[in-house]
């Protein structure tokens, strides 16, 4: 993990300069343009959850991602690290949980064509962790209005010899208005299905929904959403609270 | 006894059922809204007439050049915010509206004067 952190920072070091490559309106949802070819960017996520059902428990995740756009259409991102901190009644500390990578690829525009679609892969592997996830992310611009849908698929395989296994299928549903040239205001909805051991039998449902703001400056920007738990599903958080702090390298 | 399970059953589910209905609902509206004037927020396509508009103000400019502006403006703008309408600011300010937006949208000189060239067009079409 160290060599590979060092070859970044090295590779980033000797790179000709590069830009900005583009500003999150949302937190739990993802857009469909992609980064420019050539631009890089550095996003920091933060991410609260709180859970009181069983037992009260709050943990922090932290995600450091380096963005870049290889063509107009593909972007690659590293996550070079998630990690959380955890506070519960017996214990608390930080620990390392996964690196990863994520793939996008543009099909449409959301100008000009009637609906614009991206698709998303991803591999994760970590701590006693695998996870696969993709994705398609549709989005409309109506002038200063965005409209964003994601539909995730996910299958984790986790634990001791990877034995446990899940499965997650998610939908997310957002709206961003461009109040002034630096500032956008909106809302998320999330709507989660789990399926523990690949199967449906604890009908685990959770809905969350809750608004964003999003603030961009000349090369950098933070979006903020905050999100409360609509449905009472056991050990899901009650509310959760995201920062994406994005600037250009 | 069993028919009071099955209405609690009935009533889970309703409730279940609920937040899919909402979310579904919200998509259908989206859907519905992205089917009509889906153009009407798009700035204007690369037209003979818009040719004629930059020969009539004796600017030449290839009509390959003002595509690839278009191509450039409704891609490249969006990747940080929405794309403004072209008539909203006047034409001596996009110049430098352009020019501070060069570097953060990664755009080489040929690209921005593409951008510049095809914006001062569609605002004087």
């Amino acid at each position: 993990m160290k060599k590979f952190l060092s070859l970044c920072i090295l590779i980033l070091a000797f790179s000709p300069p590069i830009s900005f490559s583009g500003v999150r309106h949302f937190t739990f949802l993802y857009e469909a343009p992609t980064s420019a070819r050539g631009s890089a960017e550095l996003e920091n996520w933060v991410t609260w959850k709180r859970t009181t059902d069983p037992e009260r428990l709050d943990q922090v995740d932290f995600r450091h991602e380096i963005e870049y756009g290889v063509t107009d259409r593909f972007q690659v991102s590293v996550y070079l690290a998630d990690w959380f901190y955890e506070v519960d009644p017996e214990h608390s500390g930080f620990a390392y949980s996964d690196s990863a990578i994520e793939l996008i690829y543009n099909l449409t525009n959301p100008v000009d064509d009637p609906v614009g679609l991206s698709i998303y892969g991803e591999i994760k592997a970590g701590d006693r962790l695998v996870e696969l996830e993709s994705k398609l992310i549709a989005q409309k611009n109506f002038g200063p209005l965005i409209l964003a849908y994601n539909a995730t698929l996910e299958a984790v395989w986790e634990g001791n010899d990877l034995t446990e296994h899940e499965g997650e299928f998610s939908q997310a549903l957002g709206a961003s208005y461009e109040i002034s040239p630096p500032i956008s205001v909106g809302v998320e909805l999330l709507h989660e299905f789990v399926f523990p051991e690949w199967r449906d039998e604890e009908k685990i449902r959770n809905f969350f929904v809750g608004p964003n703001v999003s603030y961009r400056s000349r090369n950098w920007f933070v979006t903020v959403t905050a999100l409360a738990q609509a449905t009472d599903t056991e050990d899901e958080p009650d509310f959760q609270a995201r920062t994406i702090f994005g600037i250009g390298l | 006894m069993s028919r009071i399970s099955k209405h609690g059953q009935f009533l889970e589910s309703a409730y279940e059922m609920k937040h899919f209905a909402i979310l579904t609902a919200a998509i259908i509206c989206l859907v519905d809204l992205c089917g009509c004037e889906t153009t009407s927020f798009a700035p204007p396509p690369v037209t003979v007439e818009l040719m004629r508009t930059r020969a009539r103000a004796r600017q030449h400019v290839e009509i390959a050049t003002l595509r690839e502006g278009r191509v450039l403006f409704v891609s490249r703008c969006i990747e940080c915010h929405t794309l403004p309408a072209i008539s909203r600011y006047k034409a001596s300010q996009w110049p430098s509206i352009i020019d501070e937006m060069t570097g953060r949208a990664n755009l080489k000189p040929a690209e921005r004067d593409a951008v510049l060239a095809y914006i001062l067009a569609a605002r004087a079409q």
